[in-house]
């Protein structure tokens, strides 16, 4: 067996082509599935990617001794060379908001509408993921050294694909804060050390016990330097005598209700990410995620559909795996019901209730 | 019954490279609506996929009285679900040293992994290990596992096996 991610496991060799065409927004774990499961199908699959690589954030975000990136690169291989996908990297379908916004925005060479893809194809699945960093919405968030998770992790990993405008947060010899306990915190602080911090300290507003990434992963960190700060509330970044850069963050400690002001050269707030799907509205995505909708994952437009982050905020790679793989699915049923003029017969219901034990869809 | 060839096959989970992502949860659950490898959260919070060994001496097979866990070709312990149906007893759930049995509540009393014997029908491997990201999940012939296992691999493995069996 080869040593790759197969996102095309449902078949050894593509069935013969279908004749239709299907363009899929984002090359992250739901984009991927769904591509190996249409691939499979005789689909011809265009892979549309702001990245110059794609995996998204198993990639990106993920640090490579978790998720080793030639396993993943092998699977993107199997699935341009054998089942024919089109990858089309550094290109960025029409956003909501301006180019630059979010991290990785600046690799996109080309930009391009979501209407023409709509019209260029038989249908298409967004997969854009979630990119946006929540704040913390606490004064000195704007100062320099202060970084979200993602803007942290991202250029750790892009950074090989050597681009001026990418560069790694300079930690070496310094102070790092890293507020947040989820994986991507845990991940955030193991980053920081490797790259030679001299101090990493876990600030989190509750108890170890309580932490999204588990105890276990905390005690992980501890074991090797870092240091653990439980049920601190941060209420301030405080500026260095230029006003310009991150000097300290003051923060309520919760056991003893006593303010505490924590020295910091870098501050990383690593408290989760909210989706970025271009044309929020116009697709009705608040109704896809309620399911006020006639076909499972399909937004107000026909033809579109929606899976992962994008769809349900940021989750677990297993949940965009699923995710897509139900909308690509459901997309096929729509196309063939639709070629036959039967769309009515559609069991809605049918297709949407997961049943118990099976991974629920939204959460 | 057929006799496997060799020792059989199995899946193989190196739980020091697993991160908990779910992603063989997930594709379980699509190919069979109810998956037949369950994540399961830790004491400590780490999040651990439970799945079937396909044991070279299963107790399963031994307490089931309807004979309706049987050895396949390749070495996968399969249910029977014409024989299983209408038994009570979930006594193979009960005796799964690996909480790899899943009661039910409609049809067949249980559901197991059969290494997905559909897709091996065709030439293809289970669909966990073929997905998994990080490669934690191999589908292997019993002879290879010794060569498998590491110092991690089997530290975490314990730390799974203390979760599954803790001490009294």
């Amino acid at each position: 067996m080869s040593n790759a991610m197969n996102f095309a496991f449902m078949r050894e060799e593509p069935a013969p082509p279908n004749g239709r065409r299907v363009a899929i927004i984002g090359a992250g774990p739901s984009g991927l599935a769904a591509a190996g499961y249409l691939g499979c199908l005789g689909y011809q699959v265009e892979v549309y990617d702001k990245l110059p690589k794609p995996g998204g954030l198993m990639l990106f975000g993920i640090p490579g001794h978790r998720i080793p990136a030639d396993r993943i690169q092998r699977g993107v291989f199997t699935l341009s060379r054998k089942f024919g996908v089109n990858f089309h990297n550094k290109t960025k379908i029409c956003c909501s908001a301006p180019l630059h916004e979010e991290e990785g925005d600046h690799f996109s060479c080309d930009i391009r509408g979501l209407g023409e893809l709509v019209e260029e194809h038989d249908a298409v699945i967004i997969c854009s993921g979630a990119w946006k960093s929540r704040k913390l919405g606490i004064p000195g968030e704007q100062l320099k050294g202060v970084y979200s998770g993602l803007e942290f992790l991202f250029p750790i990993r892009a950074v090989k694909y050597a681009t001026s405008n990418v560069s790694v947060p300079p930690v070496e010899g310094r102070t790092v804060v890293v507020v947040g306990a989820g994986h991507s915190a845990m991940d955030v602080a193991h980053s920081a050390k490797a790259l030679g911090a001299k101090r990493v300290v876990m600030v989190y507003r509750r108890t170890k016990k309580e932490a999204p990434a588990g105890s276990y992963e905390v005690d992980r960190l501890i074991d090797v330097g870092c240091e653990w700060l439980e049920r601190r509330t941060p209420l301030r970044i405080v500026a260095d005598e230029t006003g310009q850069h991150v000097a300290a963050l003051e923060m309520a400690d919760g056991n003893t209700g006593e303010t505490e002001v924590l020295p910091a050269d870098v501050i990383v707030t690593s408290i989760g990410e909210i989706p970025t799907p271009p044309f929020q509205k116009e697709l009705g995505l608040e109704n896809v995620r309620k399911g006020e909708v006639r076909w499972l994952h399909m937004t107000s437009i026909e033809n579109v559909f929606v899976a992962g982050d994008v769809l349900t905020g940021p989750s677990k790679i297993g949940k965009a795996v699923y995710s897509g793989l139900r909308a690509a699915r459901s997309l096929t049923n729509w196309l063939d019901l639709k070629a036959q003029h039967r769309e009515n017969e559609y069991n809605y219901d049918a297709d949407v209730i997961t049943r118990p034990g099976a991974p629920s869809e939204q959460r | 019954m057929s006799e496997c060839h060799g020792r059989g096959k199995t899946l193989h989970i190196d739980y020091s490279k697993c991160i908990g992502c779910e992603t063989c949860e997930a594709v379980c659950g699509f190919l069979y609506d109810t998956p037949r490898i369950a994540m399961a959260r830790t004491g400590d919070g780490q999040m651990i996929p439970i799945y079937c060994q396909h044991c070279e001496h299963a107790h399963c097979m031994k307490v089931c009285n309807r004979g309706a866990l049987m050895r396949d070709r390749d070495g996968a312990v399969v249910l029977q679900p014409m024989l299983c149906r209408g038994c009570e007893t979930r006594n193979c759930v009960i005796a799964c040293p690996y909480a790899a049995f899943f009661a039910t509540d409609r049809g067949v009393a249980v559901r197991k992994c059969d290494l997905c014997a559909g897709r091996r029908a065709v030439g293809l491997g289970p669909a966990c290990a073929e997905m998994c990201p990080c490669g934690a999940i191999r589908f292997a012939d019993r002879d290879e596992l010794d060569e498998l296992e590491t110092e991690a691999s089997r530290e975490a493995r314990d730390r799974v096996l203390a979760h599954i069996r803790p001490k009294k």
